[in-house]
């Protein structure tokens, strides 16, 4: 009786001493492969302007980039302004009518200011995208005075996943990834007064 | 050995009954989404708050209208569905704010706000009980999308909850698209005017 509650006793604890080490082992492997990964990141793809970029929730092409003194509805700021625009191609690949994120796109050398996003057909303010109707796209930022314009932008494009539950209310929706690919485009001048 | 049988269906049937309610949790959107009430196109529907009947559908390649004062053609990749229709408030003041085209691939392609300004479009008037007015909703779609869809209005479209009318849109005639319809300012009963070429 004494002998068997024993035995049964060093299966236990044999047992928990398994369990033990098979939970560290993996917590052990998990935490060093987030570490790896952080320390090495996947290089982000250089695309050519003119090539689509599938981000998940978009399909992304630019086109070009140039500095205007007016945004592109024409209506001249009462100061003047140089406005960084980009030109690009914008579908929406979700199944609801969509803003353009302000996230789609961080630029190098950084710009402080959040882009504005205009409708090439109205050259007016753009509203939310159908689905699967492409547009072409006016994006501006505005330099603050003093900023010297870049010869050369880098974008780098946002990407976007979507998750049918969140992790805090269970809700479905879009949620911003790493950026999906870098694009680099000379920057023209549209007027010769402001040209870098 | 019946003691270890029954251990294991009781794990088993466990196991089956937390992946079942896994699987049909739903999710926020649904339980928060709008209380529907169907309808079908020509016929009046009732929601709890409001009532709405649409009267006319009309389909353009572009429209001619004003874009702040001056003349302007929008243009579009698909095609401009034009819905003209009749609003009441049942109980309280209240506004119409939110329009949706529901394709029948279950695409949703929210009003317009490239002509959300024109008079009459949802959210440009408050809507008094038992007083009938008119309201211009307008929709860019692609034209595989135009037969068999869905008109969703609610007051909000974010509001959990709030009262939805989902119209059938059963007569929206898909072989009369017009080249340009020119919206204009109306001044009698109709706060718009439509003209197709």
């Amino acid at each position: 009786m004494a002998a068997e509650r024993q035995s049964t006793l060093r299966q236990r604890l044999f047992a928990i001493l398994v369990a033990g080490i098979g939970a560290t082992a993996a917590s052990a492997a998990s935490f060093a492969m987030a570490v790896y990964d952080a320390a090495n990141p996947e290089p982000i793809a250089a695309i050519d302007a003119g090539v689509q970029i599938d981000t998940g929730k978009w399909n992304v092409m630019l086109r070009e980039a140039y500095l205007s003194p007016a945004p592109p509805t024409g209506i001249q700021p009462p100061t003047p302004t140089t406005f960084l625009t980009v030109e690009f191609d914008l579908e929406n690949r979700s199944a609801a009518s969509a803003y353009a994120s302000t996230k789609l796109f961080t630029l190098d050398p950084p710009v402080e200011a959040l882009p504005d996003f205009y409708l090439e057909r109205d050259l007016w303010v753009a509203g939310p995208l159908n689905p699967g109707m492409r547009e072409r796209m006016i994006a501006t930022w505005e330099l603050p005075a003093g900023q010297t314009p870049p010869h050369e932008l880098s974008v780098m494009v946002g990407s976007q996943i979507y998750k049918r539950r969140d992790n805090l209310y269970g809700a479905s929706g879009w949620f911003d990834r790493e950026p999906a690919a870098r694009v680099t485009l000379p920057v023209a001048a549209r007027n010769e007064s402001i040209a870098p | 050995m019946t003691g270890a049988i029954r251990t294991i269906v009781a794990v088993l049937a466990a196991a089956a009954a937390l992946y079942a309610m896994q699987r049909t949790t739903p999710v926020y959107s649904e339980i928060t989404s709008p209380v529907r009430t169907n309808g079908q196109q020509g016929k009046r529907v009732e929601t709890r708050n409001f009532a709405i009947g649409i009267a006319k559908v009309h389909l353009a390649r572009s429209i001619d209208a004003p874009k702040s004062g001056r003349p302007h053609s929008y243009t579009t990749s698909g095609v401009w569905v034009i819905v003209e229709a009749a609003v009441q408030a049942t109980n309280e003041s209240l506004s119409l704010t939110a329009a949706e085209w529901l394709g029948p691939d279950g695409t949703r392609y929210s009003m317009s706000q490239r002509l959300s300004t024109l008079p009459g479009t949802p959210g440009t008037e408050q809507l008094e009980p038992g007083v009938p007015r008119p309201m211009l909703m307008i929709f860019e779609v692609p034209e595989s999308q135009l037969s068999g869809a869905t008109l969703l209005v609610s007051q909000s479209a974010y509001t959990p909850l709030s009262e939805e009318a989902a119209v059938a849109m059963t007569e929206v005639q898909t072989d009369d698209i017009r080249p340009v319809i020119t919206i204009k300012r109306g001044g009698g009963t109709l706060p718009w005017v439509l003209e197709a070429e």
